[in-house]
């Protein structure tokens, strides 16, 4: 019935909907413009964000971080990798008569920490050595060559890929199983690396509560969850803003619908009237009028939603390269939003005329019409 | 006993210059099986009269008995009630809606109702006033007097006690018109319904078995 009603003025029911389609594709999309943002800026920061660097602070006892506190921190951190290292400087010497100065670490478990452009990346290093690039090139090593190292000799097992982004320092690194710093009793420094930003900020706040009392600095501990925070922010602050635009075009439409149902209840005057004096109920009044509003709201806001999925599926393309990622949930429900915005919307706007209609007394009704 | 009755009703308007008295102390009623025919000048309360039969409006002062029942103060959604279960309309300009069948405008007033038979009876009715064949036409593909003759089956759909009908036959010929006006006669006594119509038309005061004359508000 309320379907029928809708089809008698077609070109009037047709502008509501488009006003909602409208409406609806500028949150959706919008929304999805500030999550394929977001992503883009994340994937830029090489990831580091979920990283977390723990040395030792001003008020420690012993050189550095001990056995006891690294196994300490895993405990601590359950689902969380954690990386002790070893480092120290040294000056490497090739026989082509080149020399380079490099950061030595030692670490039993390279894999997380680097990207090799050239050999297998170890889970676990034990015998070999991981060189940087641009220093094996300085020198002139290859894969398979052998490294001094206080003197111990180890075998190149891979480059390790020179770093963009946040994090690199761009000076030569020599990445050596942990026995080979034997000599050092303490860990340098311990790198965590967690699920997501969040999970890092939060495993070090449970580190400094655990080793830190007072102003008393045991372990520092360094995150770029200010970075990620800065980011975060923006991109809320963005999305937010975003989403305005948005809502205002979703209320033009709400006003659009609202003066939809209020000339076609007042155009049906007449009809309402003869509907009420054969005993159709007030109640039953009001629910046709809504369900003729949440019509055009639910087919509105479908078509809306289709149309966002396209424009998400473009966007995510072009901003982070992957138009599957506009599938995700995290963007993806930005079209149920969008859905529901455009429901609530049609039915808020179609309370009014509905209730104006129910209420009107049967024999004005009958009489205007 | 009556079914449908005014005792001393007055019915006030206030407009901004004047108070106008559209019904003066008016007592009237109407027995089931019996055709009343209300009539009266343009302007002399006839329509006014119609609205507290239908229980469509309240009376300044007076009382309105319905099957017996004092039903004066019923508010609003009372008066629904009664007039869904006991009450059925019709319209000088039949009032069918345009986008539904025949059939399903006679289902109308009980289209909200979770009752299976109301289909059935709907066809049923619409076969009694002769329109079995036109059940899914709608009304523009209706003549005048065939869509009256769906507002009637529409006005029977609920099974009333009282017909009510505001110039029935004002909007269409007279051949026409004497079809329906046999057709109500037919209903009224196969239904046993009191039917209460108001008119101009001297043809539809052939079919009365009494007539009631209003001048100025008062039943003379």
């Amino acid at each position: 019935m309320a379907w029928r009603n809708l089809g008698r003025n077609r070109t009037r029911t047709a502008l509501a909907v488009l006003g909602i389609v409208v409406g609806v594709i500028a949150i959706a999309s919008l929304g999805m413009a500030g999550v394929a943002l977001e992503q883009q800026a994340t994937s830029s920061l090489g990831g580091l964000t979920d990283q977390a660097t723990i040395s030792p602070g001003e008020d420690i006892d012993t050189d550095g971080i001990t056995d006891a506190q690294a196994e300490t921190i895993r405990d601590l951190l359950p689902g969380v990798t954690v990386i002790p290292q070893k480092t120290n400087f040294t000056e490497l010497s090739a026989r082509n008569g080149e020399e380079a100065n490099v950061q030595v670490t030692g670490l039993t478990n390279p894999a997380p920490l680097y990207d090799l452009s050239v050999g297998t990346e170890p889970t676990r290093l034990e015998t070999g050595a991981l060189i940087s690039e641009s220093t094996a090139q300085t020198l002139g090593l290859e894969i398979g060559d052998p490294i001094e190292y206080e003197g111990q000799l180890f075998r190149i097992r891979g480059f390790i890929a020179s770093q963009s982004g946040f994090g690199s320092d761009g000076g030569g690194e020599l990445v050596l199983p942990l026995s080979a710093l034997n000599q050092q009793d303490d860990y340098n420094s311990v790198t965590i690396i967690a699920e997501d930003g969040d999970a890092a900020t939060e495993a070090a706040t449970t580190i400094e509560e655990h080793f830190n009392e007072d102003d008393d600095e045991v372990l520092s501990v360094t995150t770029y969850a200010s970075v990620q925070e800065n980011i975060s922010s923006f991109t809320d602050t963005l999305e937010l803003a975003l989403l305005g635009i948005g809502s205002i075009s979703l209320f033009v439409a709400s006003v659009a619908i609202l003066n939809v149902m209020l000339m076609s209840t007042i155009e049906r005057r007449g009809e309402i009237g003869v509907l009420r004096a054969v005993g159709v109920r007030r109640g039953e009044i009001l629910r046709m009028i809504l369900t003729e509003a949440a019509f055009l709201g639910v087919v509105g806001g479908l078509v809306g939603a289709a149309g966002s999925l396209v424009v998400g599926v473009v966007m995510f393309n072009v901003l982070a390269g992957d138009p599957a990622l506009a599938l995700a949930w995290s963007s993806s429900r930005y079209l149920l939003y969008g859905f529901i915005f455009a429901l609530v919307a049609s039915i808020l706007s179609g309370i009014y005329p509905a209730w104006k209609a129910a209420n009107k007394s049967p024999v004005d009704a009958l009489r205007g019409s | 006993m009556s079914v449908i009755q005014l005792r001393d009703v007055v019915k006030r308007y206030n407009t901004e210059a004047e108070t106008i008295e559209a019904l003066k102390n008016v007592d009237f009623y109407a027995n089931r099986g019996e055709m009343v025919v209300v009539t009266g000048p343009s302007g002399s309360g006839k329509s006014t009269m119609l609205n507290m039969i239908g229980l469509l409006d309240t009376p300044t002062t007076g009382e309105i008995f319905l099957d017996g029942r004092n039903i004066t103060d019923f508010d609003e959604d009372e008066r629904t009630e009664e007039r869904r279960s006991q009450l059925g309309f019709v319209f000088q300009d039949f009032h069918l809606l345009p986008m539904l069948t025949a059939e399903e405008n006679v289902e109308l007033p009980s289209m909200w109702d979770t009752d299976v038979d109301r289909r059935e009876r709907a066809s049923d009715l619409l076969e009694r006033v002769g329109l079995g064949d036109r059940l899914t036409h709608t009304p523009d593909e209706l003549s005048g007097g065939q869509q009256q003759r769906v507002a009637i089956a529409r006005s029977l759909i609920n099974e009333p006690d009282i017909l009510l009908a505001d110039e029935p036959t004002g909007n269409l010929d007279q051949d026409t018109g004497k079809t329906v006006l046999d057709e109500i006669t037919r209903l009224k006594q196969e239904e046993n319904i009191a039917v209460v119509s108001i008119t101009h038309d001297e043809q539809l005061v052939e079919y009365a078995d009494r007539v009631v004359r209003i001048v100025d508000g008062v039943v003379q």
